[in-house]
């Protein structure tokens, strides 16, 4: 199985599952310095992205700042 | 003026702006700049995968302004508490603007889980600033448990319908020990000026400065009018009567 829910949706990893949170945002293009991410409810801290593994099954949020009151 | 003060730290505006509904970051970082604003608040949401690098945080400078994150989306307790841990994971800003609204029609926070929210966020080293209807025992209450100010709305968010709840922001600001920040429903700049003058310490402001034909100009006008309200609140204001008190003198009329 190489899925990891991924804010909500189900995702595959077809090529394998990446083996970090910093190569999960790597996979999805995203910019590491703008992300918190939670696997499972817990938080997973910025420094601790390229050290965190990954496990299928996990769910997975990705968060960031957006413009509110 | 003297400075605001919230949590042993001062600022120079009482004006604390909202960064949502702009419709560029360009037009929002502009209107910061117009309104002289320290503090601007900010939200927390899923990435967007499909659209990954839209980095509003780039156009702020945390050099220069305190990231207030709020919890907005919260329905009850837990989930403010999780949003609030979030945030400070992700900026070391222990500062939230604490809001649970399960309402979604007009956005009314939830005086019960606000109250054990700020319990728990306090005791996990927060500065926790609620968003509360306009309700003295409640501000009481989150004062007791320590909540670094009080903000009661105006009228609900977005609304841009003013002061509504005068009489009850009059009790709160009467018998508070924290800093009280008129929150939500401010449409004009007379509607923060007047807050001001009710001795409001400051008012949070977005839609109307974000939604406004001319952003830029809108902010200066709140900027001004938060400035002037603040100054006429600490002047004195005169008595209100119900007769006429002439302002020129009653005597030496050209007539016998």
């Amino acid at each position: 199985m190489k899925t990891l829910r991924i804010n909500g949706a189900w995702r595959d990893f077809p090529e394998g599952l990446p083996e970090t949170v910093s190569d999960l945002l790597d996979v999805l293009h995203i910019n590491q310095a703008t992300v918190v991410a939670e696997i499972n409810e817990q938080i997973v801290k910025r420094p601790e992205f390229a050290t965190t593994p990954l496990e299928p099954g996990q769910s997975i949020e990705l968060i960031r700042f957006v413009g509110g009151g | 003026m003297e400075p605001l003060r919230i949590a042993g730290r001062t600022f120079e505006s009482r004006l604390l702006l909202g960064t949502g509904k702009f419709s560029s970051h360009a037009l929002m970082a502009e209107a910061l700049a117009q309104s002289g604003a320290d503090i601007v608040t900010v939200a927390l949401r899923r990435v967007d995968i499909e659209n990954e690098n839209d980095d509003m945080l780039s156009v702020i400078d945390r050099d220069k302004y305190l990231l207030l994150p709020n919890t907005s989306g919260a329905r009850d307790a837990g989930e403010a508490v999780r949003l609030a841990r979030l945030a400070r994971a992700a900026t070391d800003i222990e500062w939230v603007k604490l809001e649970v609204t399960p309402d979604p029609y007009y956005l009314l926070p939830d005086p019960i889980e606000t109250l054990k929210a700020a319990d728990i966020l306090v005791k996990e080293g927060f500065v926790v600033l609620p968003y509360i209807n306009a309700d003295p025992v409640l501000a009481k209450r989150l004062e007791e448990v320590g909540t670094a100010t009080v903000m009661p709305l105006a009228s609900p968010i977005g609304s841009n319908r003013g002061l509504q709840t005068r009489a009850a922001i009059e009790i709160i600001i009467e018998q508070a020990n924290v800093p009280v920040v008129v929150d939500a429903g401010l449409g004009l700049p007379s509607h923060a000026a007047d807050a001001m003058e009710m001795g409001a310490d400051a008012v949070l402001v977005n839609t109307a400065i974000a939604t406004a034909s001319d952003p830029i100009a809108m902010a200066e006008a709140f900027n001004l009018a938060v400035q002037a309200g603040r100054k006429a609140y600490l002047s004195g204001p005169g008595a209100v009567g119900r007769q006429a008190s002439a302002s020129s003198p009653l005597t030496g009329f050209l007539r016998e």
